[in-house]
C-alpha cells in the first residue's frame, strides 16, 4: 500500500508549521524521524494533521486530535462500561478500555477491612455500568490498557453535577486537578479529556461518611446552583470547541467574561467567539 | 434511540433540572439550539438543503435532496394527483448503533413519519399540481434524507431540512399539447422544456408544515433533546403544525410508557403556540439561506468545516 504523496521530495526547513499526512518535512539525512512521522525515500513525512516539533536531531508531529495516551499517576475521569470478575472495565477516552480490580479500590468499612468473597458478588453495589469514577493511573498491562486506582479519600464516584468532554489534549497535566472554583462549583479536570463540573461539598462532609463515597443520591441543588454549574460546563465546552488549554485559571477567566451574557446563548457562535478572545488575551497577559 | 450510557446520579441531575425548568445546559424547556440551514447543496437535484441543529458545529445534521421525476399513470394509482416518495437514510457514520442493521428500524420510522407529513392534503402540497396529463402522466417527487449526525432531535432537523429543500425545489416546465390522431381522436401529449433556466417553484411548499418535538422527561417535557436528555426520555410526541396553525400530524415515539393525557393536551397546545415562533425563525434562517446561495454560488460545498455555517 502506498501513500499518496501531495509534494515532491525538496530541500524544506523545520519551522513551527502545521503539517497534514503525507506532507514532507525534511530530506537533510541529518534528523531522525519521531513520532507521527515516516520516512520513505529518505525523506521524513508527517503521517498525522499536527504541528512539527523538533528536539535536537529528533522530528516528530504533534497530532492536533488524538486519543488519550495514559501516564502512570495520571488523574482522570471514567465511565465504567462492564462489570467482570474481580474487576471493572472503565471507557478512559483511550485507545481500549482500562481496568479497575476490586483489589485497588476503598472498600466501605475503613482501610484495614479485609476483601471477602461476597465483596465480588456484589460489586455493582460499588460501581456499575454507568457509573462515572475519578481515578488515578496506578500502572499498565502488559497489552497497554491502563490500570486504575481509586485508593484516596477524594477518588471515588462523582455525582451532583455533569461531565463535559474535551480534547485530552487540551488538559495539561498539573500538581492539581480537583479545583474548587470561587463561583462555588467543584471541577475535576481529567487528563484525559473528562471534565466533571459539580456542586461543591465539603470533603470533611464525605469523610464523617463513608457510605458517601459508592452512593448514587444526588444531594438536592438549588435553582441557582444549577445555574452556576451549567455557566461553567458551557464554558468548558466553549474553550475546548475553540481550542483553549483548560485549566483552572482559563475556567475562571472564561466564567467572569462570561457573566454579561446569560448561561444559553454562551454556546452561540458569536459570543464563544468573543469569550475565547477575552480568555486567550488574559491568559497571555498573565504569561 | 440511543446507546449512551449515564449514571444514575447523572440522570437524577437532568431529569430535576428539566423538572425546575432549567437544563444542564442552561436552556430553557422550550428552547432550541442554534439552527443551521443551507439550501441548494445538491447541484443535480431539484431542490436540496442541509440542517443542522446544535451548537458550535456539533450537533444533528440532515441532508435532504428533492428529485422531481416524470412517470406513466399505471391502472389503479390515483387518476389526477401526482406523488411524493419519502427515503430516510441514517448513515453508519452519524453513531454507532447505525452500523450494520442498526438504523433499519429507525430508518423505517423516520421515513414513515416525514410519509405521514408530506403525503395527504395535510402537507399543504397540491398533489393534483403535479399532474401532468390525468391518467397518463404525473410527478413524482422523490424526497431523500441522509442524516449525517446525531445529537439528539433528529426528527426535527429532519423536518426542518425537508421543508427548505421542498421549499427550494423547482420542476422544468411542461408543455402539454393536444393533437389530433389519423383517427380524428384528440390525444394528448406532453414535452418537459430541458431548459435550467425555466424552472417554476413547487406551488403549496410555503405551506408545508413544521415539526415540534417534545420528550418526557420526568414529570415534565423539553424540545429539542439534547444526546444525553434523549438517554432519559421516557416517551416522544412529534406534532407537525402547518402555517395555519392547524395540527397536520401526530406521531408517538419512545418505547417506554405514554403520556398522561392532562400532559397530551398541554403539549398539544404549546406546538400551536411555539410553532408560529418556530416558522418565524425557520423564515429568517430560509432568507438567509437564500441569500447565502445567491452571493456566494461559487463557494465549493465542502463538509463540516470548523464554526462556519457549512
Amino acid at each position: 500500500m502506498t501513500m499518496e504523496i501531495d509534494e515532491a521530495p525538496q530541500k524544506v526547513g523545520i519551522a513551527a508549521r502545521i503539517v497534514t499526512p503525507g506532507t514532507a518535512i525534511t530530506n537533510d539525512p541529518a534528523f531522525m524521524r519521531g513520532h507521527g512521522t515516516f520516512s520513505e525515500h529518505d525523506t521524513i513525512y508527517s503521517s498525522v494533521a499536527g504541528v512539527v516539533e523538533r528536539i535536537n536531531k529528533l522530528v516528530s508531529v504533534r497530532p492536533l486530535k488524538q486519543r488519550y495516551s495514559g501516564e502512570i499517576g495520571d488523574i482522570i475521569v471514567g465511565r465504567i462500561t462492564e462489570v467482570a470478575s474481580k474487576r471493572w472495565r472503565v471507557d478512559v477516552n483511550s485507545r481500549q478500555d482500562g481496568v479497575l480490580l476490586l483489589s485497588s479500590i476503598n472498600l466501605p468499612g475503613g482501610i484495614q477491612r479485609r476483601k471477602s468473597e461476597s465483596d465480588e458478588l456484589q460489586m455493582r453495589t460499588f460501581f456499575a455500568e454507568g457509573d462515572l469514577v475519578f481515578a488515578e493511573v496506578q500502572s499498565y498491562f502488559a497489552d497497554g490498557a491502563l490500570s486504575l486506582h481509586t485508593r484516596s479519600i477524594q477518588y471515588g464516584k462523582l455525582r451532583n453535577g455533569t461531565l463535559v468532554t474535551a480534547f485530552p489534549q487540551l488538559v495539561p497535566r498539573s500538581r492539581s486537578h480537583f479545583h474548587t472554583l470561587p463561583c462555588g462549583v467543584d471541577v475535576v479536570l481529567g487528563v484525559n479529556g473528562y471534565i466533571w463540573v459539580s456542586k461543591h461539598v465539603s470533603a470533611s462532609k464525605v469523610e464523617a461518611n463513608a457510605e458517601l463515597i459508592y452512593s448514587d443520591k444526588n444531594e438536592p441543588i438549588s435553582d441557582d446552583e444549577r445555574e452556576v454549574i451549567a455557566r461553567v460546563a458551557n464554558c468548558i465546552q466553549l474553550l475546548n470547541r475553540l481550542y483553549v488549554k483548560i485549566t483552572d485559571t482559563s475556567i475562571i477567566f472564561a466564567y467572569e467574561a462570561s457573566l454579561a451574557h446569560s448561561v444559553k446563548d454562551l454556546l452561540t457562535n458569536d459570543v464563544a467567539v468573543e469569550l475565547a478572545h477575552n480568555v486567550m488575551a488574559r491568559l497571555e497577559q498573565q504569561a | 434511540m440511543t446507546s449512551l450510557l449515564l449514571s444514575p446520579a447523572e440522570q437524577d441531575y437532568i431529569i430535576r433540572g428539566v423538572e425546575s425548568g432549567f437544563r444542564a445546559d442552561g436552556r430553557g424547556s422550550l428552547d432550541r439550539r442554534e439552527v443551521s440551514l443551507r439550501t441548494g447543496m445538491i447541484s443535480q437535484a431539484n431542490g436540496s438543503a442541509r440542517c443542522r441543529i446544535g451548537n458550535l458545529g456539533v450537533g444533528t445534521d440532515v441532508l435532504v435532496g428533492v428529485k422531481a421525476e416524470v412517470n406513466t399513470w399505471a391502472p389503479g394509482e390515483p387518476e389526477d394527483l401526482g406523488s411524493i416518495v419519502c427515503n430516510v437514510e441514517c448513515s453508519p457514520s452519524a453513531a454507532q448503533e447505525f452500523e450494520g442493521r442498526g438504523a433499519e428500524e429507525i430508518n423505517v420510522e423516520l421515513t414513515q413519519l416525514l410519509d405521514r407529513i408530506l403525503n395527504g392534503p395535510q402537507s399543504g402540497l397540491d398533489l393534483k399540481k403535479l399532474c401532468i396529463i390525468p391518467k397518463q402522466a404525473y410527478w413524482v417527487l422523490h424526497i431523500d434524507a441522509l442524516v449525517l449526525d446525531v445529537k439528539g432531535s433528529i426528527v426535527d432537523t429532519l423536518v426542518w431540512a425537508t421543508r427548505a429543500a421542498l421549499m427550494s425545489t423547482s420542476l422544468p416546465r411542461v408543455v402539454v399539447e393536444t393533437i389530433a390522431d389519423e383517427m380524428g381522436n384528440m390525444q394528448a401529449e406532453f414535452d418537459v422544456v430541458d431548459d435550467p433556466d425555466d424552472l417554476t417553484p413547487l406551488e403549496g411548499a410555503k405551506n408545508l408544515p413544521i415539526s415540534v418535538t417534545f420528550s418526557q422527561i420526568g414529570k415534565r417535557y423539553v424540545v429539542d433533546a439534547s444526546e444525553q436528555e434523549e438517554a432519559v426520555t421516557q416517551a416522544r410526541l412529534t406534532v407537525a403544525v402547518s402555517p395555519a396553525m392547524e395540527i397536520c400530524a401526530i406521531q408517538k415515539g419512545g418505547m417506554f410508557r405514554g403520556f398522561p393525557p392532562s400532559l397530551l393536551t398541554e403539549i398539544l397546545e404549546t406546538a400551536q403556540r411555539i410553532a408560529r415562533e418556530e416558522l418565524t425563525k425557520f423564515d429568517i434562517h430560509y432568507a438567509q439561506a437564500k441569500l447565502h446561495l445567491s452571493s456566494q454560488a461559487e463557494e465549493p460545498s465542502t463538509g463540516s468545516t470548523f464554526l462556519v455555517q457549512f
